[in-house]
């Protein structure tokens, strides 16, 4: 029928089915944006009400609660692991524990960590293992009652999923929270997050996820951000938006109707016993952290027990974004390719109704919307450029429904610095809402094709079975002030 | 679809981009201004209620004056807000403070606004205001508006009920415990953690009769609640409570049990009955919990932890190693081994 | 004069505590968090410091370590809204606590103490 690429792209019904294919998924998203926006809102004023009746400094002062480890893998973090951890040790909860697992380090991240916080070797004999890992050589505590929080294990080298397998365990408490170790918690974050399981009703609690902000160029003082500032580059700062809009609208939405299919790797909180059950992260999957939720969510549906995945508005982690161009293109090539590994290692979930809403809406949502979007943009560029070079397009008409989009595009990041700006005070200068907004309207330009070309290269990879792994992602550092203590 | 509806909607979606902007704009306004306004309350009644508390003969504060003072910072029946963030404040503090000051701080009270805001919100049809006015009611010690509350004990709503269930403690003390058997709905993890700080606060003489009343529930929450209570209280005479519910079918309320029996140093004669209950239990992880309890509250019973030893799980088994392994019994360690995989050389210790 | 160093972020508290101190005839300095504290405090032996353990940007256990070796003092009272047993433990295994209040506290206690003092 077809006998060129010109007989092809030229054919009247492939124009038009294009076009209807491209108009309809873009309606489609329309609609569940502007759903979630309202399920987000909802979900929003909800959370904010029952904290009324259940605020942090209750929970401080109360005994009974859960206990929860932090569990914090590393692997050659020698310039930072010390602030890192004096950071993580920092967080308010009577019930705290922080494991350190030292991946196999070929850097002195070991030796620094012993000097500072005066380890001592302990006995690791009779390591129980419920999760099968890499061999753990030592366990290491402080000698110094005021780290008395600490234990460190050190292993040998298995990823980042292994070793938090490891954490898992060695932790002996009921929560376990997952976190990188350079990520920067919110000294009240456990108290936050606590919040969902002390409240559980008829439904069990099996994952809790907190927001996530990006803090390039922040103020860090002994491992506190001390000063929010917005990132001076450009890509950073386009990611504070994405990140608002994904937290903010996108996980609280999805909160809601108890939809969500991921807690981010950087801070989610578990029960342990769960984790263990399904046998904790799967090493070999670049997307641990979505490929752990949906196999909780599949474990508990397949056992009948009701269960919810829930997620708190606040952002409760400060994380470093990637500085340039190259280094978000690695991050996003990773991202794709994790997605490509667990929509198709759970690709039974895919209309099955023993699953329920998980197998009939979730995760066809996530085939269609979130993998496919890439791959529908990328189509969709060919397609211009192809019926352009046809003659098919009407320029004016097509600039004008561009320009349509464009502003409702922007309608969207809006409403999310609003809501933001309304529920938090991280951002209260108007330059910085300025900024952020001008970011927000110069990402569909600028920051979006690189996401896209990031993408598509992890699905290339995929597709043509070219081994990668997590790649190094450099990164800059935040801005360090030296306490008074330590400058004395 | 032509260029003259997409030019509207365009016009359209604008009009909406420029709504956003000024709501931002609104938005940052109100929240520098709020914050200034909540932090001169705050700062404000800080001051009043030290002086209340801790008065100065020689610069005496009178109650016009802590009336005028609150006033001029905007506590006002107009200014709902601002009333909102002051009775936050005088809960916040009464939480803090027992004793003679405890006392005096409800006296004081008594004699400045507002008045009567709490028991209006117990008639609004939402739940959320509902269960806050319950719960100022319960803080502020109004107990004249008990009745109203009591009947809000089974509600569908769960902070409603959470909240009126608080009340009946706070009001009845442990009397308010023959009530458990007839919860009809759940209790959260949260209500049963409050509820029995709110008794221990409030009640700190124990009052058995109402606990052994109590003790009829079936309801698994008001078996968790109880054995709590009993914890907290360290009532020695009642861990054969906990102890009936360590082997409990239920997993949480064993995981319960579990928790609570840790509080407690039991005899020897006990302490043989909960090594029979240990292999009832069907969860391998709440076992080596009990394991860890019976270990670090008896001696070595070498026939106990020789028959775990040769049990089923490879968990256990790890944990039984390490007690006999590190309390003089190397060689029975070794034994066990050596026995499991002959030909293979030991790699412990 | 004999002197307290009260130090409560929250407000209420930290007020009420620096009331009662002053009308016990102590020369009392209040602050909110230790970033307030002078070159000149960090010389003064006080008699009495009166802390809670939660602040911004440190660890509980390490605030008090800080607390005992950077400011000189005879008394080490710790008012605290994370006042549970394991914590209390905790906190004396440093050594150098005079007292651990959890709240909700009797304010009459912490009077007779440093009355008695």
């Amino acid at each position: 029928m077809w006998d060129s690429a010109e007989g092809f792209f030229g054919s009247y019904y492939i124009y038009w089915i294009s076009v209807f294919l491209f108009i309809g998924y873009g309606a489609s998203l329309l609609t569940l944006y502007l759903s979630g926006i309202l399920l987000a809102r909802r979900s929003i004023k909800r959370t904010k009400q029952r904290s009324i009746f259940l605020r942090a400094e209750d929970i401080v002062s109360a005994t009974d609660i859960p206990s929860v480890t932090i569990i914090a893998p590393a692997y050659n973090e020698g310039l930072t692991i010390v602030e890192n951890v004096k950071s993580l040790l920092s967080i308010q909860y009577p019930y705290y524990e922080l494991i350190l697992v030292n991946d196999g380090s070929k850097d002195e991240s070991l030796q620094l960590l012993i000097e500072e916080f005066d380890l001592e070797q302990q006995d690791a004999t009779f390591i129980t293992q419920p999760i099968p890992t890499a061999s753990v050589k030592h366990i290491y505590r402080s000698k110094k009652k005021k780290y008395t929080h600490l234990t460190v294990i050190d292993k040998n080298n298995g990823g980042k999923a292994d070793a938090i397998n490891a954490g898992v365990n060695f932790a002996t408490t009921e929560l376990v929270i997952f976190t990188d170790v350079d990520c920067i918690i919110e000294q009240d974050a456990i108290l936050k997050m606590v919040r969902p399981y002390l409240e559980e009703d008829d439904k069990e609690i099996i994952g809790c996820g907190g927001g996530i902000g990006i803090a390039n160029d922040s103020v860090i003082k002994n491992g506190i951000l001390t000063e929010l500032k917005l990132p001076s580059r450009l890509i950073p700062m386009t990611q504070v938006v994405e990140y608002i809009r994904a937290f903010l609208l996108g996980r609280m939405a999805w909160s809601e109707i108890n939809g969500l299919m991921l807690i981010s790797g950087a801070f989610g909180m578990y029960p342990r016993k769960r984790v263990i059950e399904v046998g904790g992260f799967n090493p070999k999957t670049v997307g641990e952290d979505l490929e752990l939720c949906i196999r909780l969510r599949k474990h508990m549906e397949e056992q009948n027990i009701p269960y919810k995945v829930v997620y708190l508005p606040e952002t409760l982690c400060w994380t470093e974004g990637p500085s340039d161009h190259k280094i978000l293109i690695m991050q996003r090539d990773r991202w794709a390719r994790g997605l490509w590994e667990t929509i198709s290692l759970h690709r039974d979930l895919l209309f099955n109704r023993k699953y329920r809403q998980m197998g009939l809406l979730y995760y066809p949502y996530w085939l269609l919307f979130e993998f496919g979007a890439p791959i529908v943009e990328f189509l969709g560029v060919i397609c211009i450029i192809a019926f352009g070079i046809f003659g098919w397009i009407n320029w004016p008409f097509a600039i004008l429904l561009f320009f349509a989009a464009y502003l409702l595009g922007c309608v969207f990041s809006t409403i999310a610095i609003f809501m933001y700006v309304k529920s938090f005070d991280h951002y209260t200068k108007p330059k910085q809402i300025v900024e952020l907004l001008l970011a927000a309207y110069l990402e569909p330009f600028y920051y979006h094709p690189i996401l896209l070309f990031g993408q598509i290269k992890g699905y290339y990879k995929k597709l043509f079975d070219i081994t990668s792994g997590w790649g190094n992602m450099t990164r800059k550092g935040f801005k360090v002030s030296k306490s008074k203590e330590s400058k004395a | 679809m032509n260029e003259a509806s997409i030019l509207l909607f365009i016009a359209i979606v604008f009009s909406v981009l420029v709504i956003y902007w000024i709501s931002i704009a609104v938005s940052l306004v109100y929240r520098s201004n709020r914050t200034a306004r909540l932090n001169k309350i705050e700062l404000t009644f800080a001051d009043v209620v030290s002086r209340y508390l801790y008065n100065d003969p020689a610069n005496p504060i009178t109650l016009r004056e802590i009336n005028t003072t609150l006033k001029n910072v905007g506590i006002k029946p107009e200014n709902k807000n601002n009333i909102q963030f002051l009775i936050r404040l005088m809960i916040r503090t009464q939480r803090t403070i027992l004793g003679s000051h405890f006392y005096k701080l409800q006296q004081l009270y008594t004699q400045i606004p507002p008045y009567g805001v709490s028991i209006k919100k117990i008639s609004s049809w939402s739940w959320y205001r509902k269960a806050r006015g319950i719960r100022e009611i319960y803080e502020m010690n109004q107990s004249q508006y008990f009745d109203e509350i009591f009947k809000y004990r089974n509600d569908k709503n769960i902070y409603v009920r959470r909240e009126a269930q608080i009340a009946l403690v706070v009001f009845l003390g442990w009397e308010s415990l023959r009530f458990l058997p007839y919860l009809k709905r759940n209790m959260t993890l949260w209500q049963q953690i409050k509820i029995v700080e709110k008794l221990y606060d409030l009640y700190p003489k124990p009052e058995l009769k109402w606990l052994h009343r109590a003790y009829k529930t079936e309801k698994l929450f008001g078996k968790k609640l109880i054995m709590r209570i009993i914890r907290k209280y360290l009532l020695h005479g009642e861990i054969g409570y906990i102890i009936d519910n360590l082997n409990h079918e239920d997993y949480e309320v064993r995981e319960t049990a579990i928790y609570c029996i840790q509080t407690f140093a039991v005899p020897s004669a006990t302490m043989a009955y909960i090594k029979e209950l240990y292999d009832d239990i069907p969860n391998a992880t709440q076992q080596g919990q009990l394991l860890n309890y019976i270990f670090e509250n008896s001696d070595i019973d070498l026939d106990f932890y020789m028959k775990q030893l040769y049990g089923k799980n490879e968990d256990l088994k790890l944990s039984v190693a390490e007690i006999l392994w590190n309390n003089g019994h190397k060689e029975k360690v070794q034994e066990f081994y050596y026995q499991q995989y002959p030909k293979s050389v030991l790699n412990v210790g | 004069m004999r002197k307290v160093l009260v130090i409560q972020e929250d407000i209420v508290i930290l007020k009420i505590l620096e009331r009662l101190v002053s009308l016990n005839e102590y020369e009392c300095k209040a602050i909110r968090s230790l970033d307030s504290l002078s070159i000149e405090d960090q010389q003064t032996n006080f008699d009495f410091i009166i802390t809670d353990i939660l602040f911004e940007g440190i660890a509980p256990l390490q605030f008090v370590a800080q607390v005992q070796e950077v400011i000189p003092h005879k008394n080490l009272l710790v008012v605290t809204n994370m006042g549970q047993d394991k914590i209390k433990q905790e906190i004396f295994a440093l050594r150098g606590v005079t007292g651990f209040y959890a709240v909700p506290i009797d304010l009459d206690e912490i009077e007779a103490i440093i009355q008695a003092y």
